[in-house]
């Protein structure tokens, strides 16, 4: 038994690799697209793996809010997905509010509140109240107390309004904070939030995120995963920043930060980028984790560098940019932030 | 000793509960039904106009003035050749209609991003399964009445059978019938897609089961495959319930097979659905789209 809210000790999921995406060192030793049989004996070869988690620990206190991190395919969702029980972990153990997630599953199922897939989770044909009334019974909610439950969370996401409407009728933000509702119908102590502000409007999204530092104030547990830095600097107590199915760093958001303290960041705005540009930037001594963002549809480019000492390196920085059509338009030496600690952990932006 | 949360949880589990949950499912997909109004041309246009190709074939090869009707009530012992083709079609219909609405209900969730949200619950997952087959059941059920009524109506088409009996042997047949969309339901979640296999047994249930003609007439090897198929029990025991006035003793036989057959294939879909619960678990195939 555990005393954590969420506990995970060396969870593992493989899945079987598709033709050339197995794991480099398939478990056979076989090639990654294995012959299955071999006439006329019947002999069958084990499959390539994928190893998608690869031994995360995690141990979630009650009444936090922890942000796990991580690029697209780092394996965070992965995770999230044995936590709720949808996926079986091939190795490792695992509980959540004290249950085991595959002995105890519908134990843990009955102590989380979960957003995966947003807007997507819900019935567009059925309006708002008929998709928490629906959800209130699916999470065995006694039905007198389900229609005062439904009633105070419409009024609560200010969807009193709407809440007749068939959902189709909706904006994104509002179906998110039905799908949100929906995680909290049950009044869960975990809840799993993946991505809840994705594809929202800023306002919504900032409503959103006031909303969860709330949720925390009432007592509950939040698991938050999200692309967006910024957010889980916010909110989170402390954040496991997860790269290729590892949990690579767990820290608080200040304790992340002040790894890359001796670190600056270079930060340039330029038009007329190409990729041979890449090769000479990082061969400048000290100048390390280039990262590019293109600024909308124009000719506009953020580049971002992390260098030992800013002074020594910006000559020669700007030295290489300058000719081949390539134009400087703005440049700023700022402060670390939890992108740049991601950026230096993974070598990567979270968007990759 | 597991700590306590300061948030207490309203949920209740328990038997009411479960039933509660399963009801949900059932109003649920009720609601959602009725919302595209395309099923009232599945209602009332759909059963008249998909025998009449059949009905139209069988007064040409009979002749104008029926003459040629004696080798066809020689053959079936019935006189009434529409009323025996617009059963065997609603049959078909029927099983055609389950392997499409039922088949595919948990893959449309699958699609619709709504099949995980539901899998999180704490709910037994075969209530979803079933539940969603209850409407489609009344839905049928009301197309069946319809039918009957359009027939007799329209068509002229003389049910001089039993109508308690009639609706004994389409309860006998609902296990075996549904059965088969759950086994079916489990098979397209699992393989994503599964319209050539709905396209077979359609085929198969057309072409052994006599949807228009009599089983007699087929070469003896296809009269031993469609005694393994139930649909061959239901057409026969609707047939004769609907259009002679044999009584029980004519059915018994139909209503023996049919719950044996519906105890199978109930069994089976439930093996199946488990089996591809356990599966999506380790692969992961209910987020799969």
């Amino acid at each position: 038994m555990t005393d954590f809210a969420i506990e995970a000790r060396q969870l593992v999921k493989k899945f079987p690799a598709r033709a050339g995406t197995g794991d480099k060192k398939a478990e056979s030793g076989s090639s990654p697209t294995p012959k299955r049989r071999v006439w006329p004996f019947h002999k069958k070869e084990p499959k390539a793996m994928f190893t998608a988690v690869n031994g995360v620990d995690l141990q979630i206190e009650r009444g936090e809010i922890f942000g796990l991190l991580g690029p697209n395919g780092a394996g965070k969702s992965t995770t999230i997905r044995m936590l709720c029980t949808l996926l079986e972990p091939t190795s490792g153990t695992a509980q959540v509010n004290g249950f085991d997630i595959v002995r105890q599953a519908n134990d843990v199922r009955r102590s989380l509140g979960t957003v995966l897939a947003g807007e997507r989770s819900i019935y567009w044909k059925l309006t708002g109240r008929e998709n928490l009334e629906y959800f209130a019974a699916l999470y065995h909610i006694p039905p007198a107390i389900a229609t005062k439950r439904v009633d105070e969370l419409i009024e609560r996401m200010e969807l009193k309004e709407r809440a007749n409407e068939l959902v189709e009728k909706y904006s994104t933000g509002m179906r998110q904070r039905i799908a949100i509702s929906k995680a909290l119908l049950a009044r869960p102590p975990i809840l799993l939030l993946d991505e809840p502000t994705l594809g929202l409007d800023p306002q919504a999204a900032r409503n959103l995120r006031e909303l969860i530092a709330q949720l925390k104030q009432e007592g509950h547990t939040i698991l938050l995963t999200t692309h967006y830095m910024e957010e889980a600097d916010l909110l989170s107590d402390r954040i496991g920043i997860i790269d290729t199915g590892k949990v690579i760093a767990l820290d608080t958001p200040e304790g992340l930060k002040r790894r890359i303290d001796q670190k600056e960041i270079i930060r340039l705005e330029l038009t007329g980028w190409h990729d041979d540009l890449a090769g000479k930037l990082k061969s400048i001594s000290g100048v390390e984790n280039l990262t590019t963002r293109q600024q909308g549809e124009a000719d506009l480019w953020e580049v971002n560098l992390q260098a030992q000492n800013s002074r020594a390196a910006l000559p020669r920085i700007v030295e290489h940019i300058s000719g081949n059509g390539t134009r400087l338009v703005n440049m700023n030496i700022v402060k670390p932030s939890l992108e740049d600690v991601f950026i230096h952990l993974t070598g990567k932006a979270l968007r990759d | 000793m597991r700590s306590e949360s300061s948030v207490k949880s309203l949920a209740v589990p328990g038997i009411f509960a479960d039933v509660q949950a399963f009801w949900a499912v059932v109003s649920r997909e009720w609601v959602i039904f009725i919302r595209y109004p395309s099923w009232i041309i599945a209602l009332f246009i759909w059963p008249v106009i998909f025998p009449m190709g059949y009905i139209l074939t069988a007064r040409a090869l009979s002749g104008v003035d029926g003459s040629g009707l004696t080798t066809f009530q020689n053959t079936t012992g019935l006189n009434e050749y529409v009323g025996y083709i617009a059963v065997g079609t609603m049959i078909w219909m029927w099983q055609n209609i389950v392997l499409w609405a039922v088949g595919y209900s948990l893959r449309n969730e699958q699609l619709r991003g709504t099949l995980e949200s539901n899998w999180l619950s704490p709910t037994w997952r075969f209530s979803y399964l079933l539940g969603s087959s209850i409407p489609q059941l009344v839905s049928m059920l009301m197309l069946m009445l319809v039918s009957g009524l359009e027939y007799a109506f329209l068509f002229r088409v003389h049910f001089s059978g039993s109508l308690w009996l009639t609706l004994l042997v389409i309860l006998a047949a609902i296990p075996s019938v549904y059965g088969i969309g759950f086994a079916f339901a489990s098979l397209v979640i699992t393989l994503k897609e599964a319209n050539a296999f709905v396209f077979l047994v359609r085929g198969i249930v057309m072409i052994f089961c006599g949807i228009t003609y009599p089983l007699a007439i087929l070469p003896a090897w296809m009269q031993s495959v469609a005694q393994w198929l139930p649909q061959t029990y239901i057409i026969h025991g609707v047939r004769t319930a609907a259009l002679s006035t044999a009584g029980f003793s004519a059915i018994a036989f139909d209503l023996k097979m049919l719950v044996l057959f519906g105890i199978f294939w109930l069994a089976v879909g439930y093996f199946l659905f488990n089996m591809m619960e356990r599966r999506a678990r380790q692969t992961g195939a209910i987020g799969q789209y």
